[in-house]
């Protein structure tokens, strides 16, 4: 609102030399990523160091990938995903259809319980989700960290998903009935498709949230034939006896570069959407 | 499920009295239904541990998880006997406080930035959310790499920019380290923050500027006295946020120097963690889980009252 200066040119100006430390921070990471990925292994731990390789490495990627079996991580990280995002949709979609047309007397504490969930994190139930799997026999497997990944991203779906039912005119609804379409097929055939970009945009955030997950992941995995991701670099960078920087890098770049792309295009609902989500 | 009868009817209307009667009997078996899978995964999925949780910590575990025998306060007396406890829960203090307090200080001007008109304002709102895509796992990754004392890319860029001229081993000890770690945070927090007070900009109507103007306030006072205040609910709200965010965050400590060196940057999630996962005193570990439990529970229930009172308003 005219906090500088009436002049577009000079205020652009202005505007971007603020915040340009900032931007230059949040480039870095990504600098660094691309300056170390691609460049040969000796010169890794060289000093002075520098941003430029003497060549363009491009085999460190193939060379990472097969070292350290990278796919068999790549497709754990996606079969993750993929359940926790169905899982969440299936449960979540009845449960924010529910809060979004239904009065029910429970309706207020439902909502303050999955605030609390989503409050809840991971790391302060952690030895309790251990203990409670291996106690059902089932750790070290991916369906576990599918549900309960699921379970810790639940809240945020369903507030999302309520907030956007809820400007879903309900007379759509009511106009199936008369015509004599019973709930539940009004339910599939008229209002989930109106609901479809929500639930894309829905299973698309929940789907970044999953892929980033780690404590879950690495609480209740051991083997590294189950590592997703995100536990496979953070393996890589625990080895003890040589650092592979230059695989390391390239193995973050492949699983970051994808999901921030998909994040980039996402992120114009958040600031108009989510903001609400967040916030009502 | 097919004859009219069977509808549930919707929320009342506005205006309309409330149904009664069987109708409204049928209507709250039907949304009954409709949350209870919701309800049983997360009852379930987060509920459980906890009593799992409540019942460790009242027991003796031995170091492969076997329960021998209850032992009433025990674990708690171990754990507020350890020297290591009251030194993370300090340090917890300081990383929350510092985090949320520099995360808001700098996302307050960032997002009053990104709410003027000016050229590329659409790209440049993208390059500030662009952290939140990355796992926080593999930012840490790079950044460890990066902060290498002999050959990291920052000692590189801050010699190059004549910044400093010798290099710094930034994670050698730990109180530089906890820094930079509180550094890290703050920089992965903005992009949340930014956006939840965009939102709250957004709301602010254009016209109470207008009339603002009017009464003669512009640039600083209208900020002051116009913006600011409109915005507190939304201040408040990150604020809440990110106590409870930042206080339960793990992956930054964990990947940079897993709480050390020396136990130095422990906080009591990764203080938590070793206990449970490398030093094997699971009675200890459940008892400081349930404190962590407690604590979050009573942001919770800030989060909610603020909450209210912003929907009462």
């Amino acid at each position: 609102m005219g906090l500088f200066t009436r002049s577009r040119p000079i205020r652009s100006l202005l505007c971007w030399l603020l915040l340009a430390p900032l931007i230059a921070l949040n480039l870095f990471p990504f600098a660094v990523m691309l300056s170390t990925a691609l460049r040969p292994r000796d010169e890794i731990f060289i000093n002075p160091q520098r941003w430029l390789p003497s060549r363009l490495a491009v085999e460190n990627f193939s060379d990472m990938w097969t070292s350290v079996d990278y796919g068999t991580a790549v497709l754990n990280s996606l079969y993750v995903a993929v359940a926790s995002v169905a899982l969440v949709l299936l449960v979540g979609i009845p449960s924010a259809y529910a809060l979004s047309r239904y009065d029910f007397r429970w309706k207020r504490k439902y909502q303050l319980f999955l605030l609390i969930t989503q409050m809840v994190s991971p790391i302060v139930l952690a030895l309790g989700l251990f203990r409670l799997f291996v106690w059902l026999g089932w750790i070290d497997s991916l369906d576990p960290v599918a549900i309960v990944v699921a379970a810790f991203n639940l809240a945020f779906s369903v507030m999302m998903l309520f907030n956007y039912f809820s400007t879903i005119p309900r007379d759509i609804e009511e106009a199936a009935w008369i015509d004599g379409a019973s709930a539940t097929a009004s339910l599939i055939r008229i209002f989930l498709p109106l609901a479809l970009p929500a639930l894309s945009v829905t299973a698309m955030f929940t789907f970044v949230e999953v892929w980033n997950e780690f404590v879950i992941t690495l609480t209740l995995v051991r083997s590294s034939e189950h590592f997703t991701l995100p536990l496979e670099v953070h393996a890589l960078a625990s080895n003890l006896y040589e650092l592979k920087w230059h695989h390391i890098m390239a193995a973050v770049l492949v699983a970051t570069l994808p999901v921030t792309a998909l994040f980039m295009w996402l992120q114009r609902y958040l600031v108009g959407g989510m903001a609400a989500g967040a916030v009502k | 499920m097919s004859t009219a009868l069977s509808h549930p009817p919707l929320l009342p209307l506005a205006g309309e009295g409330k149904v009664r009667g069987i109708f409204r009997m049928f209507r709250m078996s039907r949304a009954f239904w409709l949350i209870l899978p919701g309800l049983l995964l997360t009852a379930l999925v987060i509920g459980l541990p906890i009593l799992i949780l409540i019942w460790t910590a009242f027991h003796e575990v031995s170091r492969f998880g076997v329960l021998l025998s209850f032992n009433g306060f025990a674990n708690f007396a171990d754990v507020f006997a350890d020297p290591l406890f009251y030194a993370a829960l300090l340090r917890t203090i300081v990383w929350t406080a510092a985090v949320v307090l520099g995360t808001l200080l700098l996302s307050l001007p960032v997002a009053l930035i990104l709410n003027e008109d000016f050229a590329g304002r659409g790209f440049a709102r993208l390059l500030i959310l662009l952290p939140w895509s990355v796992s926080l796992t593999m930012t840490a990754v790079v950044w460890r790499w990066a902060l290498n004392g002999q050959s990291g890319l920052f000692n590189h860029l801050l010699l190059q920019l004549g910044i400093i001229d010798t290099p710094i081993e930034w994670l050698g000890t730990a109180p530089l380290a906890f820094m930079v770690q509180i550094a890290i945070a703050i920089l992965v927090s903005i992009p949340f923050t930014v956006t939840l007070l965009l939102g709250g900009l957004s709301s602010i109507a254009g016209d109470v500027y207008e009339a603002g103007a009017v009464d003669g306030a512009t640039g600083w006072k209208s900020f002051r006295h116009i913006t600011l205040p409109l915005l507190k609910p939304f201040v408040n709200i990150a604020i809440v946020l990110n106590v409870i965010y930042i206080f339960n965050s793990f992956p930054i400590i964990w990947v940079l120097t897993q709480g050390g060196p020396a136990d130095g940057t422990d906080i009591l999630v990764t203080y938590l963690y070793k206990l449970a996962f490398k030093f094997g005193q699971l009675g200890k570990a459940s008892v400081v889980s349930l404190m962590m439990f407690a604590v979050l529970l009573v942001f919770t229930v800030v989060y909610a009252a603020l909450q209210m009172r912003r929907e009462e308003t």
